[in-house]
């Protein structure tokens, strides 16, 4: 290592004050809030957010031209020598017993080298892995699993929820012993008090009582989960992961490979996508180990797309049952609200009623997990917000209509935070809303325009797990280094910007190393925590890079004091004399600086607002939905890089739309099987489906601190698509996704009761 | 890239369309077996059903290729059942990997590559097919340092995200301004419909071939 610079320990007269402040902690992509205690010091600032040289501008993503001529490589890239390729084989029932298990043909084709089981004895649902092959050549592993002999005992399943729900239904596991009572609905959690909840609704002028429900939803990540093990029999090993979390890698690995911890190494360079569902080592990743270690060989074990269908996780499915109260003026008085979580043989996720966002009055809300043979949900981008913002603004709308106020002016009045106000009038003003027909499918002609509105929040706060080092060296190279991962979301570009806006750099003068756990810890991307917990720590870090170049080069400068030197434009002044960053870095000792950054609270928060509009077309004739135009007002603090940023805000709009229009496992009731496990069955959003689309920075927003934005992004859009298509059509679909069916069924019994 | 495929479907049935409706349609019920038996080098598809119909004893024949693969002669072996995009990434030394392995299936672009001027899906050629095509992968078009126009406009308008699609997109539509160098943004839709980008980057997609277009730099 270079030299390190830190100033000698002084010991402190009295212990630095404390502060408590809360942080979110991610588990599995899933956000809790916990309070910590950090040092009250004034450390350094971001400064203006319209007073940076780098930062809060659109900077072109540093890795780019490596992704874009396909120098970049991933982890399904990644190909060693004498690489064994490893396939799974999968349980086609939603449930049954294991009774034989014959690999005698499999392993008797030329090519395969291992043949092992999964601990599992029975299977809970339609994909549950069963074995793996490891062999020479994709195809030849291929062969093998289909080679090998499995028997089946089957057993009842049910994998429809309302179907669970009932008396005689199958089990779908093994009761709680403490809760004998409880079958496949779990979790009863029961807020609020239902007798002012009932008093609040008697005394409302309207009262509007529905059940939203939301579909199962797969991330379809384009790189599928997996890894390449690079292990041999020595006393290391390398992971190649397709992973959020770096550092959620080594240590199961480890223990799967029987070596210590400190001897496996976990890589990413560059993954294709996780949007929530890719931490920590999985089945797929402890098989792919376990192969190598049998074999003593490299293996690389990525699922197919079929595979990642089906045992690779899903966002949680909703059902919510609403009864709700307003005042002619558009006050919301009361909610009662019952949520199931449909997270198949997981516990689902949810954000609870009443959807932060709004004032409702009086609240009551009971949460229950309901549970079917399905693969279980996992954290998938926000997760539970989608669902509960869609149900809530649908909510909203109704009342609104109902008592025939405007919807925008409607949440307006039942916001929780003023500062949404001005965002949805931001929104209405880009979409044109007063282009609008109040009346729901008012408009003349079989292809009738509608609009609507939404609103979302999100943490996106940062935690204390990430050590960054900048080192510059005497040639003037600037390296920032820190283990963590970029996933798309441009974390390799902002901490370079960070680091080169500090030292006055342009940002190709610095390069950084991330991606691999023997750099400096990081944090998992999961809960939008990673710009907020990161970017502190480089700002820190550049900080003291910065003040240590500074003391060596003093004497350049008749020994200005360090704060008394200044980087700007690829050069260095200070006593009125300016020479250029190369000249100064040549004044470094031999073997450069190197500033250690950690997590200042100080620098990053959390709690972001965003509001979408949206304006779709349905042709009654066909039921067929089309997106005009998406808006998304969305805040976030200091914007890193506004270019990114509002990819980001895209992609959120883009997905919501794929949720409200196309999106959803489909499975066979009877066959407990997913019948559209593939890109060509299950309809992702495509180039032909796209509205014009308008991502707005909010930058109202003056705070002077890093919130992340990536989950943030998805929230509002997937109601306000589905308020447009009734303001459109005036079929209210209350599930997702809103497929013709439901709106020609809609207009039919609208038909039929006038 | 479909359109071409339409369109050519209409004009005439060529003995080789890597349409996916056609591969389909070639596999039939007999699944790998009857789409193989079309292009063994052996010729003698009889035996070459006999043999996969049997379990456990699968093709052990390789063939020894040579594809004419940006600009440069590389040689491999493959089973003859070994799709171009596995031959590629799997199988050449050094591999080529630009082109992603996605869907497996034909829908999503991710793998696209020119064969003879067309973009094509490589997941649903087979590598012994595409002896004496010249082809070209994303790698062809431009490196990090010597971008094309429409990688360069990819990066300047952030066409990317995460990046796995990013290949094909770029691939195909490299290929289209050949043939179509002024688009409006329907046809630069219609152009890219047979490509899927999770993280949400179509608007920036269609900004980026725009302004590729614009520059005149599409090659």
């Amino acid at each position: 290592m270079p030299q390190q610079q830190q100033t000698q320990p002084q010991p402190s007269p009295t212990p630095p004050k404390k502060k408590k402040i809360r942080v979110p902690r991610v588990v599995n992509g899933v956000e809790q809030m916990v309070e910590i205690e950090v040092d009250d010091v004034a450390g350094p600032t971001w400064g203006p957010n319209d007073k940076h040289t780098l930062l809060n501008h659109r900077l072109t993503r540093v890795d780019g031209p490596l992704k874009v001529s396909g120098a970049a490589r991933y982890t399904y890239d990644v190909r060693l020598p004498g690489m064994l390729y490893a396939r799974v084989r999968r349980c086609p029932h939603a449930h049954a017993r294991l009774k034989n298990f014959d690999s005698s043909a499999a392993s008797k084709i030329p090519g395969v080298k291992a043949i092992i089981q999964t601990p599992l004895k029975e299977f809970r649902f339609a994909g549950s892995p069963v074995a793996a092959v490891a062999a020479i050549s994709p195809e030849i592993a291929h062969d093998a699993i289909r080679a090998l002999v499995v028997e089946y005992e089957v057993l009842p399943h049910v994998v429809i929820a309302r179907e669970a729900l009932k008396p005689g239904s199958p089990e779908v596991l093994p009761r709680d012993s403490r809760k004998p009572d409880e079958k496949n609905l779990r979790l009863a959690n029961k807020t609020g008090d239902v007798e002012k909840v009932e008093a609040a609704l008697k005394s409302s002028d309207a009262i509007v009582e529905a059940e939203y429900s939301t579909s199962r939803l797969h991330h379809c990540c384009l790189e599928t989960h997996g890894m390449v093990v690079d292990y041999s029999g020595g006393d290391s090993a390398t992971i190649y992961a397709t992973t959020q979390g770096t550092f959620t890698i080594p240590d199961d690995a480890a223990k799967e490979l029987g070596l210590p911890q400190s001897a496996v190494t976990a890589t990413v360079q560059h993954m294709g996508g996780g949007f929530g569902s890719k931490f920590g080592i999985g089945i797929e990743g402890m098989l792919a180990c376990r192969l190598s270690n049998e074999t003593k060989t490299p293996v690389k074990l990525m699922l197919t797309r079929y595979d990642e269908f089906v045992m690779a996780g899903n966002r949680s499915g909703s059902w919510q049952k609403f009864k709700a109260g307003v005042k002619k003026d558009g006050t919301f008085t009361a909610l009662h609200a019952t949520q199931y979580r449909l997270g198949g043989v997981g516990q689902g996720s949810q954000a609870g009623q009443p959807y932060a966002v709004y004032r409702v009055g009086d609240s009551y809300r009971e949460v229950y997990a309901l549970q079917t043979n399905e693969d279980s949900s996992v954290a998938m981008r926000a997760p539970g917000h989608p669902q509960a913002s869609f149900a809530m603004e649908s909510l909203l709308d109704e009342l609104a209509y109902k008592i025939g106020m405007d919807p925008v002016e409607f949440r307006k009045k039942n916001v929780r935070d003023d500062f949404y106000k001005h965002q949805f009038d931001r929104g209405a003003r880009e979409i044109g809303w007063e282009r609008r027909n109040p009346t729901a499918g008012g408009n003349p002609g079989p292809n009738k325009r509608g609009m609507g509105c939404a609103a979302g929040t999100w943490g996106g706060g940062g935690n204390d797990q990430c050590k960054v080092d900048v080192t510059v060296s005497r040639d003037g190279s600037v390296v920032v280094a820190v283990g963590t991962q970029d996933l798309g979301t441009g974390t390799r570009t902002f901490t370079r910007a960070i680091v080169a806006e500090e030292l006055g750099l342009g940002i190709k003068d610095v390069v950084e190393q991330i991606g691999n756990s023997k750099l400096g810890s990081a944090n998992s991307s999961g809960g939008s925590t990673t710009a907020a917990s990161l970017s502190p720590s480089v700002k820190d870090a550049a900080v003291k890079a910065r003040l240590a170049v500074a003391e060596k080069i003093a004497p350049l400068f008749g020994n200005a004091k360090p704060e008394q030197i200044t980087f700007a434009g690829g050069n260095v002044s200070g006593g009125g004399k300016t020479i250029t960053w190369k000249q100064a870095c040549a004044a470094l000792p031999a073997a450069g600086i190197t500033a250690h950054g950690v997590w200042r609270s100080e620098l990053q928060s959390r709690g972001v607002h965003g509001v979408c509009f949206a304006e779709v077309e349905v042709d009654v004739e066909t039921g067929k939905v089309r997106p005009i135009k998406m808006v998304q007002v969305q805040d976030g603090g200091l914007p890193l890089n506004r270019l990114t940023m509002e990819s980001q805000i895209n992609g959120g709009m883009i997905q919501a739309l794929g949720m409200a229009l196309w999106e959803g496992r489909t499975i066979d009731a009877d066959l407990g099987m997913q019948l559209n496990p593939s890109f060509v069955d299950y309809k992702l959003p495509g180039s032909l489906e796209m509205p014009e689309m308008i991502p707005i920075i909010d930058d109202e927003d003056k705070r002077e601190v890093v919130i992340g934005i990536a989950e943030a992004a998805i929230i509002p859009a997937v109601g306000a698509v589905a308020n447009a298509v009734f303001n459109a059509c005036g079929v209210r679909v209350r599930e997702l996704p809103i497929t013709p069916d439901k709106i020609l069924i809609g207009l039919m019994s609208e038909r039929r009761s006038a | 890239m479909s359109d071409d495929h339409d369109q050519e479907r209409r004009k005439k049935s060529s003995r080789y369309d890597p349409s996916r409706r056609k591969f389909l349609k070639g596999v039939g019920v007999a699944g790998a077996g009857a789409a193989l038996a079309d292009h063994l080098l052996t010729g003698d598809a009889d035996k070459v059903a006999a043999k996969i119909s049997t379990p456990g004893d699968p093709l052990s024949g390789n063939v020894n290729l040579v594809l004419d693969l940006n600009g440069q002669k590389r040689n491999l072996t493959v089973e003859p059942r070994t799709t171009l995009l596995s031959a590629i990434r799997d199988r050449l030394e050094p591999p080529v990997t630009g082109p992603k392995l996605v869907c497996d299936m034909g829908s999503c672009g991710a793998c696209t590559v020119i064969m003879d001027g067309k973009p094509v899906y490589s997941c649903l050629v087979l590598a012994v097919d595409a002896v004496g095509k010249k082809l070209t992968t994303v790698e062809g078009l431009g490196s990090p340092e010597n971008m094309n126009g429409v990688q360069r406009a990819f990066v300047e308008h952030d066409g990317l995200m995460c990046g796995f699609c990013t290949p094909g997109f770029v691939t195909t539509i490299s290929a289209y301004l050949k043939k179509n160098p002024n688009p409006t943004l329907d046809e630069v839709r219609e152009a890219c419909k047979g490509n899927f980008c999770r993280c949400g980057t179509y608007p920036r997609v269609f900004e980026a071939a725009l302004a590729a277009a614009k520059a005149g730099t599409s090659g």
